[in-house]
């Protein structure tokens, strides 16, 4: 590990890529105050607790540099193997981090929804980003949000006006491409919904091919009153991608929100949910279903922070170990002095399917509040040898009975997911991983 | 729920166990260095092997910082502001009761534990320690006839050089940690327990331990052996006169279980929790840890923590053995300003190893209660199995309680499950209880020893009954 802090990192702050000056202060400064942060923090090691179980030595190791502000040349058509067949939604492509309007399909967008691409936004709209940009992520300590704040150049902005209900999901697709060197993208996404509006987003990580890359995107996400706001994240990035995913959400009083986490992709992926109360009565829901097969990595960290009375929580996380495969879980539901009435409930699955597969986890509650109704659980276990007989006593094989049971621990998550379209297309990959796992 | 006036009365009120008892005692200046350490051992008159176990330990010692992750705040402790030797002065060992120094005599007697009458009612082999230095010792023949060693460390020293030599920092090494370490080096006295191949101890073995003298950190060290196929039930119970300064306790407790041996450790801790303000309170920094190094072999562990400032323990087993067991339960309580950090450790290596852990917190006032427990199954740990269970106990607005549990599995045979709740004693219990007749005191009495008696079942009867009144004690007026 490198000694000099900050200097592993060095090269994604590179000037050639997104550091030079934006031309609006507040965001320089903003910039300027994340690379102090890195460099002052320094690399996470082993010793901090939310870096215990998760090594930055390889990531360190493949010296990513910022992807470059040339257009990647894409038709809609080499975009068309990676939708969602049948699913209808207002879409946003990014490609390597940057927003491309022309794979983009932003037509006909209804009264009261405002999406763009983040750099446009910042040049011909700053205002409107000033106080939500860093607004949520902003008290966040994490080196990668740092560094996403510190290479800030694109990524999409999603508004919606009080009271707008938009039907059609909108749908976030980041696709990487491989380059001829590893390349690090560092998309920063705004949503916000002001109060009493209804949407439902669906952010997608996709790749073409199986490059050797790095995303590192931040997520801020403010709910206002009474805002009600469906979240899907799928991540099936390439199998020898690094994926980091921070996620900063707001929620506003009687605001509710749900998250569906699917991770299946990259070869080390690290996400972040953290979830701060702004409005009493407001109510949290995140799923979550992992896979992890041969030298993957998934790591998912939840901070919830109950720090207003009457809010609840729901976190619900299954996972699926197979091969060398290892899973890390780091839930923590801080409940403040004075938040009373607080409902939350966090629970971690984990179903470990061979020799060498691990799972670390570390689901903690810390409460301050005595009027609280809080619980959690974790199991780690395998099939149960009676369910596998109980299907291979009705002739079906034993791989497929093994399939069809995993897939049933699954279901409760990936029934979370809507349209039909997406749940159909997600379960499909979710099987065909466990198709090729090599479960004994 | 908000603070009561009863909340309050009983975060006012005064240690019942506290004062001290004027003995004459020979107590070093306070300050540590390796003359402290030399002076330590001389005055124990100690063969070479175990200064110089000492000196490595104090110099592995220096290198260290004080841990910091515990979710405890207490201000620094100038380790060189204390005195680490404190010896009552002893007129060549008393040989029966007769002798022990009435003063001493009437300190137990006050903390209702007569000696006499524990020998006379409940058969119990009492090890007193008062302060750092073993002055009373019964029930010796009778053990030995069984070819039990249960005496004193520092005794065990002299006489049986070999078993201490082989089995002194095995379990707990001295790089163990910061306090380990500290302990390794100065530690003064404590308890040494052998049970021979197929040996059923005879008796429950017990020792309370009880500081005393002013400014004084206890080092003790146990160290329990059960050889093959033996059994032994040991029983660890203190408590502290008030003083005003915050006092040091760091403790290692090592364990060794062979083939099919069998330890189980139990504790009842009130020491001094400090006044309203959290002055003065005993801080309780232990390191215990068990060893299942033989086949089918369990070690299992009991606790009642109601005292300390600040406690800061996690009794733990390496389950290295096949089929061997790791058995954790634990009341905590803290009210006023006490703050406690406290679970267990699992180490599954072995195949079909099996462990239990079940925590129960209960806070009041201000207390501030940790759940922190690692269960590690190794690669190797074919069939290991574990079941957790923590619930904490909410009494009052400003309470807080905490769980961290820290899983790691690497071994797809494992079956483990962790589950959590937290709660308060609802209304509806309450109603219930009072429209029965009971008043709100008993009330609360009742449903805490509800909550606790999974743990309570755990204790040997004496310790049952003890635990149960302490409990009680200490939540009294606790809700309103």
């Amino acid at each position: 590990m490198n000694a000099t802090p900050g200097n592993g990192f060095a090269p994604w702050l590179a000037d050639d890529g997104p550091a030079a000056d934006t031309g609006l202060a507040w965001l320089d400064s903003r910039r300027a105050q994340a690379r102090a942060q890195v460099r002052d923090q320094g690399i996470p090691t082993n010793k901090q607790e939310a870096w215990r179980y998760t090594s930055l030595t390889r990531l360190l190791e493949q010296g990513f540099t910022p992807t470059a502000k040339a257009a990647t040349p894409l038709e809609p058509r080499d975009l068309e193997p990676l939708l969602v067949p049948g699913l209808e939604a207002y879409r946003v492509v990014l490609v390597n981090g940057r927003f491309v309007p022309g794979l983009s399909d932003l037509q006909h967008l209804p009264a009261g929804l405002r999406v763009g691409g983040l750099a446009q936004i910042l040049k011909s709209d700053p205002d409107a980003l000033k106080d939500r940009l860093n607004g949520v992520a902003g008290e966040a300590q994490h080196l990668f949000a740092a560094l996403n704040t510190a290479g800030l150049d694109d990524g999409v902005v999603v508004l919606l006006e009080r009271g707008a209900q938009v039907e059609r999901p909108i749908e976030l697709i980041h696709l990487s491409v491989g380059m001829d060197e590893p390349r690090v993208a560092q998309p920063r996404h705004v949503v916000a919904l002001e109060a009493g509006a209804q949407a439902s987003l669906i952010e997608r990580y996709v790749s073409l091919g199986e490059a050797l890359y790095c995303t590192n995107s931040v997520l801020e996400l403010s709910l206002g009153r009474d805002a009600v706001l469906k979240h899907q994240r799928i991540q099936t990035e390439s199998a020898n991608a690094f994926h980091i995913a921070g996620l900063y959400l707001s929620l506003g009083a009687g605001s509710r929100y749900q998250c569906v986490n699917v991770g299946l992709g990259a070869s080390w992926a690290r996400t972040d949910l953290n979830v701060r109360f702004a409005g009493e009565h407001a109510e949290c829901d995140l799923q979550g279903l992992y896979l992890a097969g041969d030298r993957q990595l998934m790591d998912f960290h939840l901070d919830v922070d109950h720090r207003l009375p009457q809010c609840s929580s729901r976190e619900n996380f299954k996972g699926i170990l197979y091969g060398k495969g290892r899973a890390v879980f780091d839930g923590r539901v801080y409940v403040a002095k004075d938040a009373q009435r607080t409902d939350a409930a966090m629970s971690n699955r984990n179903l470990l399917l061979s020799e060498g597969a691990e799972i670390d986890t570390k689901p903690q509650l810390e409460i301050n509040a005595d009027d609280v109704k809080c619980s959690h659980g974790t199991t780690v276990g395998q099939i149960e040898p009676e369910q596998l007989f109980y299907l291979r006593s009705r002739g079906i094989s034993a791989p497929l009975a093994r399939r069809m049971l995993c897939l049933g621990f699954a279901g409760e998550i990936l029934d979370c997911l809507t349209p039909e379209a997406l749940r159909d297309q997600v379960a499909e990959q979710v099987g065909s991983r466990l198709e090729q796992a090599p479960i004994d | 729920m908000s603070a009561s006036p009863a909340v309050e009365a009983i975060v006012e009120s005064e240690y019942e166990h506290g004062f001290i008892t004027e003995i004459e005692s020979d107590t070093f200046l306070p300050g540590l260095d390796e003359g402290v350490v030399r002076a330590i051992s001389a005055r124990k008159g100690e063969p070479e092997f175990l200064l110089e176990y000492r000196l490595k330990a104090f110099r592995h010692w220096q290198t260290l910082a004080t841990p910091r992750w515990a979710h405890v705040h207490y201000p620094e402790i100038d380790y060189q502001a204390i005195s680490y030797f404190s010896a009552p002065k002893s007129k060549d060992g008393p040989k029966s009761l007769d002798e022990i120094d009435p003063a001493l005599r009437e300190t137990y007697n006050k903390l209702g534990i007569p000696i006499e009458e524990q020998m006379a009612l409940s058969g119990i082999a009492v090890d007193a320690v008062f302060d750092s230095v073993s002055v009373a010792t019964t029930f010796r023949t009778k053990l030995a006839e069984a070819g039990v060693i249960f005496c004193a460390i520092s005794e065990a020293v002299h006489d049986y050089p070999d078993l201490i030599k082989q089995h002194l920092g095995s379990v707990v090494p001295h790089t163990d940690n910061f306090y380990a370490a500290l302990n390794a080096a100065v530690f003064s006295d404590g308890t040494f327990v052998y049970v021979p191949k197929g040996v059923r101890c005879p008796m429950e073995l017990s020792t309370y331990f009880r500081i005393n003298a002013r400014n004084t950190g206890q080092f003790e060290r146990t160290l329990i052996v059960a050889e093959a196929g033996s059994h032994v039930s040991y029983l660890e119970g203190c408590t502290a006169p008030m003083r005003d300064e915050n006092q040091l306790h760091a403790a290692v407790v090592e364990l060794i279980a062979m083939d099919d041996a069998e330890i189980k450790y139990s504790t009842v801790q009130n020491w001094y929790p400090g006044d309203a303000q959290g002055r003065g309170g005993i801080y309780n920094f232990v390191t215990k840890r068990g060893d299942c190094r033989g086949a089918r072999s369990k070690i299992s562990w009991t606790q009642v923590e109601t005292g300390s400032a600040i406690t800061w323990k996690y009794p733990s087993c390496l389950l290295r053995g096949d089929d061997s067991v790791g058995e954790f339960y634990s009341v905590a309580v803290t009210k006023g300003r006490q703050q406690a950090d406290t679970g267990t450790k699992m180490i599954h290596l072995g195949r079909n190893t099996r462990s239990t852990i079940v925590s129960k917190g209960i806070s009041a006032g201000e207390g501030q209660q940790t759940y922190r427990g690692l269960v590690r199954i190794a690669a190797k740990a074919q069939g290991a199995r574990n079941h957790t269970q923590c619930d904490s106990l909410l009494i009052g607005d400003r309470c807080g309680a905490h769980t961290f549990p820290y899983i790691e599995v690497k071994n797809p045979s494992a079956q483990m499950e962790h589950e959590a709740t937290t709660s308060k004693i609802s209304d509806d219990q309450l109603f219930y209880c009072r429209s029965r007749g009971l008043t709100t005191e008993d009330s609360v009495s009742m449903i805490v020893n509800g909550f606790c008696k999974q743990v309570f079942n755990q204790l040997p009867m004496e310790f049952a009954v003890e635990a149960q009144k302490l409990l009680s004690i200490s939540l009294e007026g606790a809700v309103g």
